[in-house]
C-alpha cells in the first residue's frame, strides 16, 4: 500500500496524462524545503514547492499531509503546534538531524541518477539523428 | 532494525488512535484552507472565488485523509476491524440464522473439546521429574502373544547384568509395583497400595521430596532397609499432614519403618498410583537362574547426555540376544524393549487408540458441523446478491469481499467457539465423573486446560475457513450485472450457489453413514463382551484381597494354617453359601506359565505350552460357580503329604490334549524358585474367561492351595443375600483371625467387573452420543436445504399447480430431489466403511466388529431420517396455495 504522489504538469493536464512520480519525491522536496526555510506548516511547504518549480507544477496539496506524517514516523522531521502569520493554530514542521543526514544521502542519490538519466536519454537521440 | 521497528510501532499506535489522529488532521487542513484563502484573496479574487480555487488545490479533503491514513497506519488492521464491525452487525440483524450457526458450530467444538481434554489429561500430560523424555523405561518382551507382549516385567537378573553392562545409562533404577503393605495407624490397620524401589529410582526420575530426603545408596542394605517414603496424599489423609512426621515411625507389615520423605502431590504417573514406597532389597536368590522366571520388575534408566533412544535400543537388544545365547532355558524367544518415560506410561495404559477413534468421530461431526454452517452462509451470500453487487459496482475489488465474507464466518466461529467451550465445560464434568472407575482413571486430572483451550481456538479458525472459503468464493463470483438486473424481489441463489449446498449435504450423509456405522461396529462389539458369558457366576459374590505379610506369615505352613483356620469362620457367617480362596479371582487376567506334558517333546522355553495358572483351595470350583465335567475336584485329602494333582479346563483339553484322555495325565509348570514337580489332572471344569474384555479362552490350569500356598490370594464368598451387606462381617471374622491383617478391595464380585469395563461403558456412551449429534446435524442439513429450495421455488411450485400438478405431484417432486442427495450421499459412505471392520480388528484385537447387519440397520436409518427430513418441507411446498403464492409475487 505505498502511496504515489502524482506531480501533473500544465501541459499534461491538456493531453489528459497523466505522469506517475517516482516513490518518495515528495518526501525529499518536503525534506529539502524544511532544510532550507526552516519551520514551517503544510500548506507553507506545498505553496514552496509549487513556487520553487515555477508554477509549471501543479501539485495536489492535500498529499503533502500523507508524505509529512510519513517522515514524521521515521523520525526525520518533527512536529509543533504554533499560530500562523494569519493568527490561525497551525502545526509547524521542521527538519530533525536524521533528517538531515537522509537529505543528503538522498540529494546525492537523486543527482546522480537524473545526471545518468540525462545522458542516457541524450545518447539515444544523438542515435536517431546519425 | 531499530529503525523498522520504531516506524512499525508507530504506524501500528496510529491504528488505535484513529479518532484523535483524524481530528489533528482536519484541524491541519483547516488552516490549510485559510492561508490558501487568504493568498487567493490577496491575489484578488473574489472570496467565493478564491474559496474554489483553494479547495481545487487542495484537491478534496476527503481523499487527503484517506491518503493520510493509509501513509500513517496499517491499512490491512484498519480494513480488518472495519469488516470485524460490519459483521458484528450482521449477526445481530439476523439472530435467526446467528444462533442456529453458533450453535451447529458449538456442538462440533464442545465435542471436540471435551474429547481433546482426555487427550490432554491422558497424553498430553509430562510425567514428573527433569526431562522425562531422557528417561527410558526397559522392559522384556514375551514371545507369546497376548495383551501388550513388549510391556512385560524384568526379571531381577536381568535387570542386575543390564545394569552392570550398560554405559548408555547415566544410572537405572528396578521398581515392583502392585505390593500391597498393612499400615497401622491409630488402632486400624488398612492395606495400602505400595512399590518397593531400588535407591536410584527418584534420582533417575529426577524428583525431589516435598519434605525429608529421597531414598540413598546403602537403604537397600540388609538391617537399614525400614525406610519408607509416603505420598503426599496418604500423608495428607493419614497423618493429617504433619511435618514432625520426619524421623518418626510407622507400622507396616507388624514392623517398624521410619518415615524419611513425603513426595510432592504432583509427583504422579499415569496408571501407577502407589501410596507409598520402600527399598527394593535385591537378594542372593534374586540372582539364581530361577529367579530368571520371576519377571516383576520394571525397569528405568536415564540416557547419558548425547545418547539417543535409538542407541539404547540397539544396546538393550545386544544385551537381550546375549541374555538369549548364555540361559537359552529361560531366556529363549524373550526380547528387550525400550521407551521413553511418557510413552510408555501412555502405552501401558491403553487409552490411545480408544482416543484415536474418539477424535477421528469428533472430527467428522465438526466436519458435519462446518458443511452444515457452510450452507447456511451460501443461502445467507444467496439472499444478499444484491448487496454484493452493488459494493462491487461501487468498486469494492473481490479480494475485499472474500475478505469481508472471512471476516463474518471468523465471527461465526469464535461465537461457536465460546459455546462449545461452554458445551465443553460440562462435557468434561460429565467425562470426569465417568472416568472415575478405577483408581488410576481418576487420577488423571480432566479440565478445560490450556492445551484444550488452544486446541479450541485452532479448531475455531479451522472451522471459520472450513465454513466459510466455499460461500466467499461463490460470492465473490457475484455476476454484477445479473444481481442487479434481478427484478424479483424473492432473493435468488446462483446456480453454482445451490449445486455447491447439494454437494455440501451429500458430502454430510456420506459422513454421517460413516460415522454411524463405524460407531455402530464398535458399540455392538463392545456390547458383545459387556455382556458375553463369563463362565462363572458374578452375582452374589463379595470379595476382598488378602496379603500375608513376611512377619507373620513367611512359612508356606503357616500361609497354609491361616486359610485353613479363616475359611470355615467364613462358611459360619449367617447368608454365606461357599467360601473359597483363589490366587487370581476369575475374569481379572491372572498369569501365564508355560509347561511340560508328560509325553509330549520338550520344546525350547519359547515354544512351550502356555497356561493361565491359577491356585485354589477345595470349595472353589462350588463357590464360583464353575461346572466339573470329568473327574474329581479338589479335596481337603489334597494336601502338602498328597501327591501332587491339577484340574484344567475345556480349553486346556482342547488344545494340548486332543483326542487324548485328560485325567490322569502328568504336567509339570515352570515356576520360578521351586524344584519342579509332575503333577497328576484329575478333572476338567468348564472354560472361565481371563479377563472380563477378552473375547477368546484361554487354557487354565488350577493347583490346590494346600499343595502350592501363596501368601497373597483373594477370598471369595458366595452369598444368598446382597453380598454388599456382607462386607463389615467379612472384615470383623478376618480380625478375629489376624487384628493386624488389613483386607484390601472388599467389594463383590460385580463391581470388581464393572470396573474394569468402566472405560468401555463410557466409550460406547459417548460413541452412541456423538453418532446421535452426527445424525441429527446431517438431518438438519438436509431439512434446512430441501426446506430453503423449496422456498426459493415457491413460485414454479405454484404455477405448476395452477396448471394441474396435485399435491401428491409436488411432494413427489420434492421428496425425489432429497431422495437422490441421500442416495448418492448413502451409496460413497457405504463404499468408504467397507474396509472398517479390518481397520478396527488392527486396532482393537479383543473386539468383533464384522456384522453386516450394521450396515443395513444404519442404512435403513439414514434413509428414514432423511425421509422424514425431507418430508416436512414437501408436505409444506404441497399444502401451498397457488393463488396466494402468485400473487405475493
Amino acid at each position: 500500500m505505498c502511496y504515489t504522489p502524482v506531480l501533473v504538469t500544465q501541459e499534461t493536464i491538456l493531453a489528459e496524462s497523466k505522469l506517475d512520480l517516482l516513490q518518495g519525491t515528495l518526501d525529499l522536496m518536503a525534506l529539502q524545503t524544511l532544510a532550507v526555510m526552516g519551520p514551517l506548516h503544510g500548506y507553507g511547504i506545498a505553496r514552496r514547492i509549487e513556487q520553487v518549480s515555477g508554477d509549471r507544477v501543479l501539485l495536489n496539496q492535500g498529499t503533502i499531509y500523507a508524505s509529512l506524517v510519513r517522515l514524521q514516523q521515521r523520525g526525520w522531521i518533527s512536529a509543533e503546534w504554533g499560530t500562523s502569520s494569519n493568527n490561525r493554530k497551525a502545526k509547524f514542521y521542521s527538519i530533525t538531524k536524521k533528517g538531515r543526514k537522509r537529505l543528503a544521502e538522498d540529494a546525492v542519490y537523486w543527482q546522480r541518477l537524473s545526471g545518468v538519466m540525462g545522458r542516457v536519454l541524450g545518447m539515444q537521440g544523438e542515435g536517431e539523428n546519425s | 532494525m531499530i529503525h523498522w521497528l520504531r516506524h512499525s510501532f508507530e504506524r501500528l499506535r496510529s491504528v488505535f488512535q484513529r479518532a484523535e489522529l483524524d481530528q489533528e488532521l482536519d484541524t491541519e487542513l483547516a488552516a490549510h484552507l485559510e492561508l490558501a484563502i487568504e493568498e487567493n484573496l490577496q491575489r484578488g479574487m473574489s472570496s467565493e472565488e478564491a474559496r474554489r480555487r483553494a479547495l481545487i488545490s487542495l484537491g478534496g479533503t476527503e481523499q487527503a485523509k484517506e491518503h493520510h491514513r493509509e501513509a500513517r497506519g496499517l491499512p490491512a488492521v484498519d480494513t480488518f476491524f472495519q469488516d470485524v464491525r460490519y459483521a458484528a452487525r450482521g449477526t445481530v440483524k439476523t439472530p435467526g440464522f446467528t444462533v442456529a450457526a453458533v450453535l451447529t458450530l458449538g456442538l462440533g467444538i464442545a465435542a471436540n473439546a471435551t474429547m481433546f481434554s482426555m487427550v490432554s489429561g491422558f497424553l498430553l500430560r509430562r510425567p514428573p521429574g527433569r526431562d522425562p523424555e531422557r528417561v527410558v523405561v526397559v522392559t522384556s518382551v514375551s514371545p507369546a502373544q497376548g495383551f501388550q507382549p513388549d510391556a512385560n516385567a524384568v526379571s531381577a537378573p536381568n535387570y542386575l547384568a543390564w545394569r552392570a553392562a550398560g554405559n548408555i545409562f547415566e544410572n537405572m533404577a528396578a521398581t515392583d509395583n502392585y505390593r500391597a503393605v498393612s499400615l497401622t495407624s491409630q488402632g486400624q490397620t488398612t492395606s495400602v497400595p505400595s512399590e518397593a524401589v531400588t535407591p536410584e529410582y527418584f534420582t533417575v526420575l529426577g524428583v525431589s521430596p516435598h519434605l525429608g530426603r529421597i531414598f540413598a545408596e546403602g537403604d537397600d542394605q540388609p538391617g537399614r532397609d525400614h525406610v519408607v517414603i509416603l505420598s503426599h496424599e496418604l500423608w495428607d489423609r493419614e497423618f493429617g499432614s504433619d511435618s514432625s512426621l520426619i524421623g518418626r515411625s510407622v507400622r507396616l507389615n507388624r514392623e517398624d519403618y521410619t518415615v524419611i520423605g513425603v513426595m510432592p502431590a504432583n509427583f504422579q504417573m499415569l496408571g501407577f498410583t502407589p501410596q507409598l514406597w520402600t527399598p527394593l532389597v535385591v537378594t542372593a536368590a534374586d540372582q539364581t537362574a530361577a529367579a530368571r522366571r520371576n519377571r516383576s520388575l520394571y525397569v528405568f534408566a536415564r540416557l547419558k547426555p548425547g545418547v539417543t533412544l535409538a542407541q539404547a535400543r540397539a544396546e538393550m537388544k545386544t544385551l537381550g540376544r546375549r541374555a538369549e545365547e548364555d540361559f537359552p532355558d529361560t531366556e529363549k524367544g524373550w526380547g528387550v524393549a525400550a521407551r521413553t518415560l511418557p510413552d510408555f506410561l501412555v502405552y501401558l495404559f491403553g487409552i490411545r487408540s480408544a482416543l484415536v477413534v474418539m477424535m477421528t468421530v469428533v472430527g467428522f461431526v465438526l466436519l458435519i458441523a462446518c458443511a452444515n454452517v457452510a450452507g447456511l452462509l451460501l443461502a445467507r451470500a444467496g439472499t444478499r446478491g444484491k448487496e454484493l453487487a452493488i459494493r462491487m459496482s461501487l468498486g469494492a475489488s473481490r479480494l475485499r469481499i472474500v475478505r469481508q465474507l472471512l471476516t463474518e464466518g471468523l465471527i461465526i466461529a469464535l461465537l461457536g467457539g465460546g459455546a462449545g467451550l461452554l458445551l465443553a465445560y460440562w462435557g468434561v464434568k460429565f467425562v470426569r465423573a465417568n472416568m472415575a472407575f478405577n483408581e488410576a482413571a481418576s487420577a488423571v486430572p480432566l479440565s478445560l486446560d490450556w492445551n484444550v483451550l488452544l486446541f479450541a481456538l485452532g479448531v475455531s479458525m479451522l472451522s471459520a475457513i472450513l465454513c466459510s472459503l466455499a460461500p466467499a468464493l461463490t460470492a465473490s463470483r457475484t455476476d454484477i450485472n445479473s444481481n442487479l438486473k434481478d427484478q424479483s424481489r424473492a432473493a435468488s441463489a446462483g446456480r453454482s450457489q445451490s449445486r455447491l449446498r447439494t454437494v455440501l449435504v451429500t458430502a454430510e450423509i456420506a459422513m454421517a453413514l460413516f460415522l454411524l456405522i463405524g460407531t455402530g461396529l464398535l458399540i455392538r462389539g463392545v456390547f458383545l463382551i459387556q455382556h458375553q458369558a463369563l463362565g462363572f457366576q458374578a452375582e452374589h459374590q463379595i470379595t476382598a484381597g488378602v496379603t500375608l505379610d513376611s512377619a507373620r506369615y513367611k512359612d508356606p505352613v503357616q500361609q497354609t494354617l491361616f486359610v485353613k483356620d479363616l475359611l470355615p469362620r467364613l462358611r459360619q457367617l449367617p447368608g454365606v453359601g461357599a467360601v473359597a480362596a483363589v490366587s487370581e479371582l476369575p475374569a481379572t487376567g491372572a498369569g501365564h506359565v508355560t509347561l511340560l506334558i508328560q509325553g509330549q517333546p520338550e520344546l525350547p522355553a519359547d515354544q512351550r505350552p502356555r497356561t493361565v495358572d491359577v491356585i485354589v483351595t477345595d470349595d472353589y470350583f462350588r463357590t464360583a460357580g464353575i461346572p466339573l465335567l470329568r473327574g474329581r475336584a479338589f479335596t481337603g485329602l489334597d494336601n502338602a503329604a498328597a501327591p501332587r494333582v491339577a484340574v484344567v479346563n475345556q480349553e486346556f483339553v482342547r488344545r494340548y490334549l486332543k483326542d487324548q484322555d485328560p485325567l490322569g495325565k502328568q504336567v509339570r509348570l515352570d515356576l520360578s524358585g521351586s524344584t519342579p514337580a509332575w503333577s497328576e489332572i484329575v478333572g476338567v471344569v468348564g472354560n472361565v474367561k481371563f479377563y472380563s474384555e477378552t473375547t477368546r479362552y484361554d487354557p487354565e490350569l488350577y493347583e490346590p492351595f494346600l499343595q502350592r500356598p501363596v501368601s497373597s490370594f483373594s477370598l471369595m464368598v458366595r452369598t444368598s443375600s446382597d453380598p454388599n451387606g456382607l462386607a463389615s462381617d467379612l472384615r470383623k471374622t478376618v480380625a478375629q483371625a489376624d487384628l493386624e491383617l488389613p483386607l484390601a478391595h472388599v467389594m463383590s464380585m460385580s463391581t470388581i467387573i464393572e470396573r474394569q469395563k468402566g472405560g468401555d461403558l463410557l466409550f460406547m456412551q459417548m460413541l452412541a452420543a456423538l453418532a446421535l449429534l452426527a445424525l441429527t446435524l446431517a438431518a438438519i442439513g438436509i431439512y434446512g436445504l430441501i426446506s430453503y429450495s423449496v422456498g426459493q421455488r415457491t413460485h414454479e411450485i405454484a404455477i405448476r399447480m395452477a396448471l394441474g400438478a396435485t399435491g401428491g405431484d409436488v411432494r413427489r417432486m420434492v421428496l425425489s430431489q432429497g431422495v437422490k442427495m441421500v442416495s448418492i450421499g448413502a451409496a460413497i459412505g457405504l463404499v468408504v466403511a467397507l474396509p472398517l471392520p479390518r481397520v478396527f480388528a488392527a486396532v482393537f484385537s479383543d473386539i468383533d466388529t464384522s456384522d453386516p447387519r450394521t450396515y443395513v440397520i444404519v442404512l435403513v436409518a439414514i434413509f428414514l431420517v432423511a425421509l422424514l427430513a425431507t418430508y416436512v418441507p414437501a408436505r409444506r411446498a404441497s399444502a401451498l396455495d397457488p393463488i396466494r403464492a402468485l400473487h405475493s409475487e
